[in-house]
């Protein structure tokens, strides 16, 4: 199950701080969208709004029609954060259930989920018993253990070293084409975006707008092999360009 | 299914001698053994030196035989009063946790609520207990109620402090994970809250447990015609130091046994340091 997702005239400030520009952007049902840009550009603000936890200062966002408040009660949003929301008392096995019974959806059998995440064997421990990489897969299958519509992460693999990244990253490609969903994808990793997106959306440095949206020409999902492909060079090359480039003018 | 491989090694089994457990067993009843040989050791060192060079009379300063000898003929009586003690100390005990966490749950609920409570509670923390002690009695008699109204305001404080701190502790994602879920506010207090604090409530227990008993004696001595603190005050007036300090023995051994079951039970409940946290 998947959402579209419509954002018209967003802009957020926190007091005389504007937090986000003025923003529009639309994703289509099953889109994998990477938002990329400067440090406190707004980005992780815009992924706040759509999950209900800030209020825009003007605009309206639309989640399959629907404002997020509303989309939140039937329980369609998943949030991935950069640390892992696990509970630290709970076993992996439950904090999936936990997600679960909270949300009042079953989802999917959460011994499966874990297996399909490469935790088989591991349902058991405790979050201080699981590696960095294991955590945030626990992270993860908790995320979707209520089977949401539109899966809303924040620098989920940015703890990470750069080969749990990528293996982590490649892996999830692959998963979302199992059990497709929409996807709003925060990083600063112009390469993750690249291998793992639709659309990569480039901001300005804050107040963030929109500079540039830029579409990924190819199906998912993508084997790493896809970064010593001429396109991805050729992508990634342009996304530094406009980032940096915004970052110079800034300067 | 997509499913992310889980590198595995085989871990090398570490080779043990033959044995090698047998010594790791004595030496560890050995370790067993001198944690408690070594202060009943020290304690004893230390009150016969003091004898020795103090040259205080025995009725100040006892040998350690003679409160033994009283200990055990002045039992029944000792056991009386202590049974009044500890119904003044395991009220108060109650009625502090009760408090405490009440106020910090109403705190965490409505932290305007702060500006009155804190004030008030750490005016009542810094009144001495002999003028609690004292107002009370005069308003209240120097029955049980007294006694164990004056262990629940001397015991609230620190539970009411950690509780709050402990409600507040929770990390900000796992708060932004039960929202996304629409959580209500009960799920979000009983699941995630009070679980969160456990370990600062537990902490507050350590001090509140063991305090009760002191506080509950210091009460009797002062006011009461029962407990353990009558006891002390009477064996004082008749010069029965061993007595007073067979009391002591029993009191202190009762403050130790107290916060050794509230360290037990806290390590049970306290996720932080529980066994199955140790890899």
């Amino acid at each position: 199950m998947s959402v579209p997702i419509s954002i018209r005239g967003v802009s957020c400030s926190f007091g005389s701080t504007q937090a986000l520009g003025t923003v529009d952007l639309e994703a289509e049902p099953g889109e994998f969208i990477a938002l990329v840009g400067p440090s406190g550009c707004g980005k992780t603000t815009l992924l706040r709004i759509v999950a209900d936890l800030e209020a825009p200062s003007t605009g309206s966002v639309r989640v399959g029609g629907e404002p997020p408040s509303q989309v939140r009660r039937k329980k369609m949003l998943g949030l991935v954060s950069q640390r892992p929301a696990v509970l630290p008392w709970k076993r992996a096995i439950d904090d999936v259930v936990f997600t679960q019974r909270i949300a009042r959806k079953a989802g999917l059998p959460a011994d499966t989920l874990l297996r399909d995440f490469g935790l088989g064997g591991h349902e058991r421990k405790r979050p201080a018993q699981l590696s960095g990489g294991m955590l945030q897969r626990v992270n993860l299958a908790s995320a979707i253990a209520h089977d949401p519509a539109l899966l809303l992460m924040d620098e989920p693999f940015s703890a990470l070293d750069e080969m749990k990244r990528e293996e982590l990253g490649e892996w999830f490609g692959r998963e979302l084409v199992v059990r497709p969903r929409t996807v709003l994808f925060v990083t600063h990793h112009i390469d993750e975006a690249v291998l793992l997106a639709d659309k990569v959306v480039v901001f300005t440095p804050a107040p963030g707008r929109i500079r540039e949206i830029v579409d990924i020409p190819v199906p998912r999902p993508r084997k790493s092999t896809f970064r010593s492909d001429p396109l991805f060079v050729r992508i990634t090359a342009h996304l530094r360009e406009l980032l940096f480039e915004r970052e110079e003018a800034a300067a | 299914m997509s499913t992310l491989p889980e590198r595995t090694v085989a871990s090398p089994q570490p080779f043990r001698a033959q044995g090698s457990r047998t010594g790791a067993a004595l030496g560890k009843m050995l370790k067993v053994a001198l944690r408690i040989v070594l202060p009943v050791v020290s304690i004893f060192g230390l009150w016969y030196g003091a004898i020795l060079w103090s040259g205080l009379p025995a009725f100040v300063l006892p040998r350690p035989e003679a409160v033994l000898k009283t200990l055990i003929v002045d039992w029944p009586l000792i056991w009386e009063h202590l049974l009044h003690t500890l119904q003044v100390a395991v009220l108060g005990f109650i009625m502090a946790n009760v408090v405490g966490i009440g106020l910090a749950v109403l705190l965490v609920a409505l932290p305007i609520g702060g500006l009155v409570v804190m004030p008030a509670a750490i005016t009542m923390r810094n009144i001495p207990y002999v003028v609690l002690v004292s107002v009370l009695a005069l308003a209240m008699g120097d029955g049980i109620a007294t006694k164990v109204m004056v262990v629940t305001l001397a015991g609230f404080f620190p539970v009411l402090v950690n509780t709050h701190r402990g409600l507040l502790a929770v990390d900000p994602i796992v708060l932004d994970r039960m929202r996304i879920l629409d959580a209500s506010a009960w799920e979000i207090f009983t699941k995630v809250r009070f679980p969160y604090s456990l370990p600062f409530i537990v902490a507050a227990q350590e001090i509140t447990g063991s305090a009760s008993i002191v506080i509950a004696i210091a009460i009797e001595w002062m006011i009461s015609r029962t407990g353990l603190g009558y006891l002390i005050n009477q064996a004082m007036m008749q010069y029965r130091g061993d007595q007073v300090y067979a009391v002591a023995l029993v009191a202190a051994a009762i403050s130790f046994a107290v916060y050794s079951l509230i360290h037990y039970v806290g390590d049970r409940l306290n996720w932080t340091e529980g066994p199955d946290q140790r890899r």
